[in-house]
């Protein structure tokens, strides 16, 4: 209990160094967003509306207090309001994020299911053909980088076999097939990296578990093949896996900016990058905040997960 | 020495060979606009096409090349230094340097590293000159903790510390000893870091937020040719192949780097031969034996040539008779263990010999054979209970798994049988106990609990490995009486490995001595530790610790290297009786008595 309260200590401590070092950041930086808001067609905007904007947005007022009337709004949940539209930050990031989410996700369990196996095979054959194979395929999929391959698969399916729309969104519920279809593609394209990765990290930790003493045991014990591969040695071998997996999870969180602008996807790395530019500072923060949360989340969740899996760490 | 695979080597040169000398080859502006023949195909003057402002492809793509590994190189370089500089602060100066020094790094981590370059560009404004700063701060903390690690581990070493005492300054502690010493976990991350930046860069650009245009860039390249890929999909291809095969030939560099910095994690290959047992021998007439071993020798292949770590052993076993099997590490007497079971590591095989148990000769099984063998009528406990035992399942579980890989068990019959079993070892409060975790457990208890698991399907022959080696003394004796107990009453037979001779003494009623693979000398326990007959096992008895209080005597020498045994006895080198003939040739073993056998020449002198 003590350790977990540590653990989420430091967790809020992380996620406030992260929120103080964007919100300044981004202000010292040159770039206003009033006159940004304000300027049509390279034209300098009237220093008066621009000031009158300012006061009306709160940006006159000393960076101190807004940095703490900033920190006051978002304890009591407030992420506050887009300078672009007025629209409340948190409903448009609440829009965006299950979007991104659903596209982990699903790249995910598809690397999941083809990687996990993959290892495990691989390492019972090490060395043999399917082995090598399976090396070179991962170094490939490693190599190519994600616009590459969103950018190939855009050319092969939708220009040329025209199987699939080039990219876009619809929602589930107005349209499920369209849906998926729409999903299937940036999924795929993330899922080729990651899948490479949890390839390559089953079949070490396979190869690492397999020779252990208590494989040893479990042949002693004339256990068949199938149960001693998935029982003991797959089960022990997951553990550095799935944190790895979830690492990556990690980063992929805002870091699918590429496969959302080459998919013309609306989900959360694109409304940042839009509001960077136009410097909306709550909609960069609200989006920065929620990330680095669910970052930090993430790797707590990894934690608690270990101790599910492994009962050493349970006791310790 | 630092051996590196020469493959990616060669090919990440000839990347960087091209990049350095594009400037001086007779290639077309990659900048010359030619609008009229926007998206030509290729021609004599422009092998690859022209782009969609009619520039020369294979000009930018070479240009490209440039443009990828110098910001490649630069960030790499700059992150190198200023997180070296900063790893050897933090780890020398310690206090609030060092704390510092690592928080930031934990928040520079604590970014999807994409985004944050993506952040820092917008904010900053597109160009080379922002993003090999950007990519330099992103990948300083890789250095970082490579040169903390290094500082580290070095800082509290002896020499260093004898550095400190002579007098010299932090600075010349930090250069001498340190680098040279992370030198090759640098150069990995350097490759690391150097790939990384070709992917962040060319990504960066194709958002239109890295190289600006029209500066040739594979990154834009890529992104420019995708408005026109329906006309000219060449022209998104070739930089895609490009900047594919730049960053496969990289990463392999860093495989091969981090392979050559750490050895330990290339896979060794042996030379493959079909290995052809010499024919099976006919199952003898054992008579009584519930074991019977004839001339068991198992081989290893190794790079400097196949050594053999058993040669040649024969013994029987009778049911309920403990036989022990004692020698040095490196006797073979564990190998002799596993081979009996068939779970001999994957470079040894069994070249000859048989081993009759229950009409299965364990020699010769086939895997599905032997699978019912394990477990069933042969079972084998281990030395280290707690590695031994599949740390993530219950005990209960683990015993349990035994039944079932035998017999068709209902799950509350098996549970009920656990805690029956875990009773019989000696386990208190065995309903508990099975539902414990091996780690919950005392050594004693794990061993306890493998031995449960072992006796779990009534064997009849059961091979314990220094079963007791790994434990408290007190938990020693507790343990054998445990085994002795169990062998009389199953009525198993029971081969002790050992080598500890109070231990044999104390459960064994007939001893085999191993020394560097081969069979010495076999006797009754009596007989053998009253009057040994042979020099290594009178050696033997005067090293263990004596009850009179008389000092134990050494033995001189060491084991013969496997690949150098002797021509004669293996043991003549260490022998206080050696002459002539002893190094002539070997020894056999001689049956000087019913079931007294030594392979010594001289062994009249000691009776």
């Amino acid at each position: 209990m003590a350790w977990l309260a540590r653990r989420l200590g430091v967790a809020v401590l992380l996620v406030w160094a992260v929120a103080s070092i964007v919100f300044l950041a981004i202000r010292l930086v040159p770039g206003d967003p009033a006159e940004l808001l304000l300027s049509q067609g390279g034209v300098a905007p009237d220093p008066a509306t621009v000031a009158e904007l300012h006061e009306q947005l709160g940006l006159d007022r000393p960076v101190l207090t807004q940095y703490f009337d900033n920190f006051a709004n978002l304890l009591s949940g407030d992420l506050g309001r887009s300078l672009q539209d007025g629209t409340p930050v948190a409903r448009e990031i609440g829009r965006r994020l299950p979007r991104t989410l659903e596209l982990i996700g699903v790249a995910a369990l598809l690397a999941v299911l083809i990687g996990i196996p993959g290892g495990l095979f691989a390492a019972i054959g090490r060395h043999g053909l399917l082995d090598r194979i399976a090396n070179r395929l991962s170094a490939i999929a490693l190599a190519v980088p994600v616009f590459v391959v969103g950018t190939l698969l855009v050319l092969l399916f939708a220009q040329t076999l025209r199987w699939v729309p080039a990219g876009g969104y619809v929602p589930l519920a107005d349209d499920p097939l369209g849906h998926i279809a729409l999903l299937l593609m940036p999924a795929i394209t993330i899922a080729l990296g990651l899948s490479a990765t949890v390839f390559r990290m089953t079949r070490a930790a396979v190869l690492d578990v397999a020779p252990r003493d208590f494989v040893r045991t479990a042949r002693a014990k004339g256990l068949g093949r199938t149960r001693i591969l998935l029982h003991h040695v797959l089960r022990n071998a997951l553990m550095p896996v799935l944190t790895v997996l979830a690492l990556h999870l990690g980063t992929l969180l805002g870091g699918t900016v590429l496969v959302e602008y080459v998919f013309n996807y609306p989900g959360l790395s694109g409304l940042l990058v839009d509001a960077v530019n136009a410097r909306d500072y709550p909609t960069v923060e609200g989006v920065v905040l929620v990330i680095s949360v669910l970052f930090v989340a993430l790797n707590l969740a990894v934690d608690l997960l270990y101790a599910v899996l492994d009962p050493r760490v349970r006791t310790a | 020495m630092m051996r590196v695979r020469r493959g990616p080597a060669f090919a990440v040169a000839a990347i960087a060979l091209v990049a350095l000398l594009v400037p001086l080859l007779p290639l077309a502006d990659p900048l010359h606009m030619d609008v009229a023949h926007h998206l030509a195909s290729a021609s004599l003057p422009h092998p690859l096409g022209q782009d969609e402002y009619g520039r020369d492809v294979l000009s930018r793509l070479l240009w490209g090349a440039r443009t990828s590994l110098v910001v490649a190189a630069a960030s790499a370089s700059l992150a190198c230094l200023f997180g070296t500089a900063l790893g050897l602060v933090g780890g020398f100066v310690r206090g609030v340097a060092e704390l510092v020094a690592l928080r930031c790094m934990d928040i520079v981590l604590c970014f999807p590293p994409l985004l944050l370059a993506l952040l820092i560009v917008t904010l900053l404004g597109p160009g080379a000159a922002t993003l090999i700063p950007v990519l330099a701060v992103l990948y300083a903390p890789g250095f970082v903790r490579v040169v903390y690690a290094g500082v580290l581990s070095v800082r509290s070493q002896d020499y260093v510390e004898a550095m400190r005492a002579l007098g010299a300054g932090p600075s010349r502690i930090m250069l001498r000893t340190i680098l040279p010493n992370v030198a090759g976990p640098l150069l990995v991350q350097f490759s690391l870091a150097a790939a990384s930046a070709v992917v962040l860069e060319s990504g960066l650009s194709f958002l239109g937020l890295g190289v600006v245009p029209p500066a040739p860039s594979w990154g834009l390249m890529i992104g420019a040719a995708r408005a026109t890929m329906n006309q000219a999909p060449l022209l998104l291809l070739w930089p895609c192949a490009a900047l594919s095969l730049t960053i496969l030939a990289m990463n392999a560099l860093c495989d091969a780097l981090r392979d050559a910095v750490d050895p330990h994690t290339q896979p060794i290959r042996l030379p493959r031969h079909a290995r052809q047992p010499e024919p099976a021998p006919p199952r003898p007439a054992t008579g009584t034996a519930v074991l019977d071993v004839r001339n068991l020798t198992v081989e290893i292949d190794t790079p400097h040539g196949t050594i053999r770590p058993v040669r040649d052993v024969s013994f029987t076993l009778q049911a309920g008779e403990t036989l022990a099997i004692v020698g040095e590490s490196g006797s073979g007497k564990t190998l002799t263990g596993l081979a009996l079971i068939g779970l001999l590591p994957p470079a040894a095989y069994v070249s000859r010999g048989s081993a009759w148990l229950q009409g299965h000769n364990l020699l010769r099984l086939n895997d599905k054979a032997f699978r019912r063998v394990r477990g069933g009528v042969l079972a084998m406990i281990f030395q280290d209970p707690l590695s031994s035992l599949n740390p993530v399942h219950r005990i209960g579980t683990q015993i349990a798994e035994a039944m079932h890989a035998h017999f068709e068990v209902a799950h509350y019959e098996a549970k009920e049988e656990v805690e029956t079993l875990l009773e019989r070892v000696g386990m208190p409060d065995p309903r508990r106990r099975a539902r414990a975790y091996p780690h919950e457990l005392s050594g004693g208890m794990r061993q306890r609990a493998m031995i449960a698991m072992a006796i779990a399907n009534d064997p009849r022959l059961l091979i314990a490995d220094e079963p007791t080696t790994a434990l408290d003394v007190t938990i020693q004796a507790q343990v054998l009486d445990l085994l002795a107990d169990l062998r009389r009453e199953l009525g198993m037979g029971l081969v002790f490995i050992s080598h500890s001779l109070p231990v044999v003494a104390e459960i064994a009623d007939r001893v085999l001595v191993m020394y560097a693979g081969d069979i010495v000398e076999q006797g009754s326990v009596r007989e053998l530790f009253a009057a040994p007959l042979h020099p290594y096992t009178v050696a033997l008895l005067q090293s263990a610790p004596h009850d009179d209080g008389t000092l134990p005597v050494g033995i001189r020498g060491a084991v013969p290297l496997p690949h150098a045994m002797p021509p004669g006895c293996v043991f003549a080198p260490r022998c206080p009786l050696c002459e002539v003939a002893c190094e002539a040739e070997r020894p056999p073993l001689v049956e000087v008595a019913i079931g007294r056998m030594t392979r010594c020449l001289r062994w009249r002198e000691l009776a």
